[in-house]
């Protein structure tokens, strides 16, 4: 086990060489730079930006740009921030809570509409053709749209909730913040709930199928037992797999609705970084965000070995 | 679209349950808070430093100076504003120039310590030094030094005439006592919270949420100033959530309203729309460098008469922006009337094309030497309006047989390809500062990466105009130089001067006090004298 641990990690270090070098790659390859955002700007003469340029270290190759920026990330040291000159990872850290907060709040939210939906139905017709409506529709509502629309009819026409925000500047209590959350973790675990409840169902009624659960039934075990204490815990492996890789990608989710609900995460910092192109933080973030799907793969080959024990020889 | 309250009761109950209620909303704009919806967070509060708007460091840091909503610069910490007829600018017999600022007396930071030509001094010394990332150093590199006979007469020393000088010191000043001897990139402190001598103080800046500013208790202006106890700068990137905060009275000032939003927002009872007619206008920029056959004025004056400005500006901008004929807007000083201008009249502009050699071909779009008068119009994505005029101005070039196609580009790749060159014609526009200078758009010798002359136009005339206007300090012949190079510029039509940008704020309706302005100075200018009045 320890062993694996230590294989996958190792295993880690020169892939993570490889997407630095191509995140690198990629974002200088859009146009514009950090300096794109004073070209606009007539204050802005062209012997400042070059003077600008000079001061960011942006006139040097870019090969040279990047071994630097290694070097330094390798060590801890992850820079500045061009847009605003505070070191990133000062301007990282500050983010994360808000996005953790979120997301596990949406995980949550996802977990508890997807477990029973997905059960159900496995095993209920009926309810299998209702849930399917809602699950195509929440897979494919786009998340600004849906943002916005519940912006619309909660803040706007209803004015229950906050639009915006993560809490009042001078609330900030329990029930002021749980009130900004709803709409922005809603948005985000209505997609989520609607994907893993599909998985949960499919892997729930392969499971069902099997010889396994006829024989348990044929032996007079009842519906629910047979449901809960022997299909349940063999569809559980997929499903977790699946869950763990979708928080990972969530982050991407997180990014649209972050900047729709002003949510201060990280998600939102990239959004901002990525129209200043703020290569610092992008960096960091992206290297960040591969780092995080490589850990959540891991946990996910462990979680499943833990919940299966045909996997444990193996490993 | 109409929403019914039945079929979303259920979900209403259980919302209430949670507690979202009436804990939702902000308060009401009261005398004491006034929430702004602001479109970005900003990168530093140091007004030198920043590269965006200076909305929320104008109310803590007040410049010597600043441009009122009609653009007339009026003086703030300054006593007068230096002028050649009342002593303040004299003309030195080795080409330079001496400007003479007399501070205000009995201005104190907020700290208590007084505001003096050190001040002043130190800036001009802080910003020459080099060491730190100031947004842009001009005018201040043409300043040989500073003398302070007292404190508060601090005597500038141009190497050369320099006539923006006026507006040399609109971004204030650094506190001396705070900033000397420091690294002010990493002056963290003072960039997050800057010393100044405005109406407010920044009391929290909330990172990605907001920043809350509060009036001090004894500003320099009287202690009735300013009339609003607490100004809340929230952070909302997205203008749709922008718009609907202020919809749902979440929020209740938002500057620079987009114009295709302003339709949704008239008639709602709390908010009234301010305009003013904004010192910027939106025009196609020609790239005669790339696209050849633009280097012929009788071709720009063809594509000039193509256009149907009025039916633009009548429909697609709701007649909020007029049409204009140059860069210079009507409220500035400089600003010239009798120029020449291009009313739509399509069969003039099918006959210069006949008359310069491009001749319809099969397709209808026009011919000359076998190339085709078809080129690349690119504008900025995600800017409704800008997409549409667009089109519209595809379709009137397309009635006379010019081919345009349209590539729309996101905002920051759009700026690196216009400084490269890299595009046959652009929509967009300049926004300008009160100052009337035209010499880096249109000189000669100001190409990028020079200068922003990106029509790559070239004019020996207009650019001795425009280099002259620059080296004098006497306004009257300043102004007579530049009105000259506007109506050059008229005949010579490098570009399509299309309609200047309105600029339209949503205030709360019970606010009193509230100007807006047309310039890059922002509608934050005179917060000290903003009111809301019960109602």
């Amino acid at each position: 086990m320890i062993r694996f641990v230590v294989r996958r990690l190792v295993q880690s270090v020169p892939l993570l060489l490889v997407i630095s070098l191509l995140i690198f790659a990629l974002i200088h390859a859009a146009p514009g730079g950090p300096l794109s955002t004073y070209l606009e700007n007539p204050n802005v003469r062209p012997e400042d930006i070059e003077r600008l340029r000079k001061a960011m270290g942006l006139d040097r190759p870019l090969g040279m740009q990047y071994l630097s920026w290694l070097w330094a990330f390798v060590r801890g040291d992850w820079g500045f921030s061009y847009a605003d000159g505070r070191p990133v990872l000062d301007r990282l850290v500050e983010r994360i809570p808000a996005t953790l907060e979120l997301i596990g709040v949406a995980c949550v939210m996802a977990l508890i509409a997807a477990l029973p939906a997905g059960i159900l139905a496995a095993v209920n017709r009926r309810f299998d053709r209702v849930s399917s409506i809602f699950a195509v529709a929440g897979i494919s509502l786009p998340v600004f749209w849906f943002g916005l629309l519940l912006q619309l009819v909660f803040a706007g026409a209803l004015g229950w909730l906050p639009s915006s925000g993560r809490a009042s500047f001078d609330g900030g209590d329990f029930v002021d913040r749980v009130a900004h959350l709803i709409l922005p973790a809603t948005v985000l675990a209505a997609a989520l709930s609607a994907a893993w409840s599909r998985y949960l169902r499919r892997a729930m009624r392969d499971t069902v199928a099997r010889p396994f659960i006829r024989a348990a039934r044929s032996r007079g075990l009842s519906e629910r037992t047979l449901l809960l204490h022997h299909a349940l815990p063999n569809a559980l492996p997929t499903f977790v797999t699946v869950v763990l890789l979708d928080i990972s990608m969530m982050a991407s989710g997180a990014v649209v609705t972050e900047s729709i609900f002003a949510w201060p995460g990280i998600g939102s910092l990239f959004t901002e970084a990525l129209g200043k192109r703020d290569y610092a933080v992008l960096m960091a973030f992206l290297m960040c965000g591969s780092v995080a799907v490589m850990v959540l793969n891991l946990v996910a080959d462990l979680a499943v070995h833990t919940l299966d024990p045909r996997t444990r020889d193996a490993a | 679209m109409k929403w019914s309250l039945r079929s979303t009761l259920p979900l209403a109950l259980a919302m209430t349950a949670c507690g979202g209620g009436d804990t939702a909303r902000s308060p009401k704009a009261t005398g004491d808070l006034l929430t702004i919806g602001y479109d970005r967070e900003p990168d530093t509060m140091n007004r030198y430093a920043t590269h965006i708007l200076e909305d929320i460091e104008s109310c803590v840091v007040e410049g010597l100076v600043v441009n009122d909503e009609k653009m007339n610069i009026i003086p703030v910490l300054a006593l007068d504003v230096p002028t050649t007829e009342n002593g303040g600018v004299t003309l030195r017999p080795d080409g330079g120039m001496d400007v003479t600022w007399k501070l205000r007396p009995g201005v104190k930071w907020h700290d208590g310590v007084p505001h003096t030509s050190a001040d002043v001094k130190f800036t001009v010394d802080a910003i020459n030094k080099g060491d730190w990332k100031p947004e842009s150093v001009d005018g201040f590199d043409r300043i040989a030094s500073v003398d302070t006979p007292d404190s508060l007469t601090a005597v500038v020393h141009y190497r050369e005439v320099y006539a923006p000088y006026r507006l040399q010191f609109v971004r204030g000043t650094l506190p001396k006592h705070v900033l000397d001897g420091r690294n002010i990139d990493a002056a963290t402190d003072y960039n997050r919270k800057p010393l100044g001598t405005g109406p407010y103080r920044v009391v929290e800046w909330k990172t990605g949420e907001y920043i809350l500013l509060e009036g001090v208790p004894d500003y320099w202006r009287g202690a009735q100033f300013p009339k609003i106890k607490r100004l809340l700068f929230k952070f909302l990137p997205n203008t749709t959530t922008r718009i609907n905060q202020l919809k749902s009275g979440e929020v209740q000032l938002v500057a620079l309203v987009p114009w295709d939003k302003v339709r949704e927002l008239r008639g709602l009872p709390n908010i009234r729309l301010n305009q003013v007619v904004g010192n910027g206008y939106e025009h196609v920029t020609l790239n005669q460098k790339r696209f050849t056959p633009f280097a012929d004025v009788t071709v720009r004056r063809a594509m000039a008469h193509a256009i149907d400005r009025d039916l633009i500006v009548n429909t697609l901008l709701d007649s909020l922006v007029t049409v204009v004929n140059g860069p210079i807007q009507p409220l500035s000083s400089a600003y010239e009337k009798n120029v020449t201008s291009y009313p739509h009249d399509p069969s003039r502009a099918r006959a210069l094309l006949d008359s310069a050699g491009w001749i319809a071909s099969a397709d209808g779009i026009r011919v000359k030497g076998g190339k085709r008068l078809a080129f690349t119009l690119i504008t900025q994505s995600g800017f409704a309006i800008r997409e549409n005029v667009s089109q519209a101005l595809q379709k009137q070039f397309r009635d006379v047989g010019i081919d345009a196609s349209v590539r729309l580009i996101d905002g920051t790749s759009i700026s690196s390809i216009w400084f490269k060159g890299d595009f046959d014609a652009m929509l967009h526009w300049w926004q300008q500062g009160a100052d009337p200078e035209m010499t880096l758009f249109f000189a000669s010798d100001r190409m990028p990466p020079a200068g922003r002359n990106i029509n790559y136009f070239k004019d020996d005339s207009l650019t001795a105009m425009l280099y002259a206007s620059d080296r004098t300090a006497d306004e009257g012949k300043r102004i007579d130089l530049l009105k000259a190079a506007q109506r050059r510029l008229s005949v010579l039509i490098p570009e399509l001067p299309l309609y200047n940008t309105a600029k339209i704020d949503a205030v709360p309706a019970q606010l009193q006090g509230f100007t807006g302005n047309p310039t890059n100075a922002g509608p934050f200018w005179n917060v000290y004298q903003w009111q809301l009045t019960p109602r």
